[in-house]
């Protein structure tokens, strides 16, 4: 559900830039402070680096596991553009394919997954066309907001009654129809279409979308997991 | 981490071949009720998922997707690597 150029009034466009910025800004303030690490310096190496590193010593460093967790989002991340090349035809000569929010936070957390799939937004905007640029902002509301950030705490709720894959597939169903709902807010909101008409419209077809998304997102989930070994948090 | 990477690529390969080439759930309802049609895009290099020099649809994509791991993954190789040289 890529929004092209064009079809969102320019308002609601830089609007949800600026959101879309706060919201990356934040994630990645959270994921910059979990791959690094103050580095305590021996006062002989301190001294000449001024005062600072005197008195408050050390500087924030990249850890090892940091390391690692950076080219884990980033296998992830081509994970996803991948899968979202392979559509899958659902009925009525339409197509979906997968958003993978829920599968990027499952496998990177909440803050790491949300910046992963913005940077996926980013590089189909820019290098593929596909989502226009103006409506970058918007896009990455809808699927590394709602369909990210807000997938996981869905899926966290869920995960304290129902085991690992039921509460994936549900939160996965959830995240695809809630990111379709904000996007058809904002076509509403845009006038291109009535909001009676963009939201069943809308709804109906991503709830078919929503039930491959929840199968596949548990399978890559799976082999993702057997392939590469998480770290331990 | 290859092994993550080489499973990419074999997910490419087969959209390459195999992908649906129906509107999707957005593009579909806009078609459909939507009296505002979408600017067209300006093309750019890998538009549509398609190198624009090659005329082959299938292996078109297939570069066009490879392309788009090294993209993926290649930004936050190269942010690892910078911030461990520092």
């Amino acid at each position: 559900m890529h929004i092209p150029n064009g079809l969102l009034d320019p308002k609601i466009s830089f609007g949800l830039m600026g959101a879309a910025a706060a919201v990356l800004g934040y994630c990645f303030a959270k994921v910059k402070a979990a791959v690094t690490a103050v580095v305590q310096q021996p006062a002989f190496a301190a001294v000449g680096k001024g005062i600072k590193s005197l008195v408050g010593g050390g500087h924030r460093a990249l850890t090892k596991l940091g390391e690692q967790k950076i080219y884990l989002m980033g296998m992830v991340a081509s994970l996803i553009f991948a899968a979202q090349m392979f559509n899958f035809p659902i009925g009525h000569g339409t197509s979906g394919h997968l958003l993978g929010g829920v599968l990027a936070v499952v496998l990177l957390g909440p803050f790491a997954g949300t910046l992963v799939i913005a940077v996926v937004l980013g590089v189909q905007a820019i290098f593929f066309a596909d989502g226009g640029l103006l409506a970058l902002g918007a896009n990455i509301i809808n699927m590394a907001f709602f369909g990210t950030l807000v997938g996981y705490y869905l899926y966290a709720g869920l995960r304290k009654y129902l085991s690992e894959p039921v509460s994936i597939g549900i939160s996965a169903w959830l995240s695809v129809v809630l990111a379709a709902f904000a996007c058809s807010i904002e076509i509403a909101l845009s006038g291109t279409i009535g909001f009676g008409l963009v939201i069943p419209a809308m709804f109906k077809v991503h709830a078919v979308i929503g039930i491959a998304e929840a199968m596949i997102t548990v399978v890559l989930i799976n082999i993702f997991k057997k392939m590469v070994p998480l770290p331990e948090e | 981490m290859k092994k993550a990477l080489w499973f990419s690529i074999m997910i490419v390969i087969l959209a390459a071949f195999f992908a649906s080439s129906y509107p999707d759930g957005l593009e579909k309802v806009i078609g459909k009720l939507g009296f505002i049609k979408p600017a067209a895009s300006s093309p750019v290099l890998l538009s549509d998922y398609h190198v624009l020099s090659i005329p082959n649809p299938n292996l078109s994509t297939l570069i066009a997707g490879l392309a788009g791991i090294i993209l993926t993954f290649g930004i936050f190789w190269l942010t690892a690597k910078l911030l461990v040289k520092r």
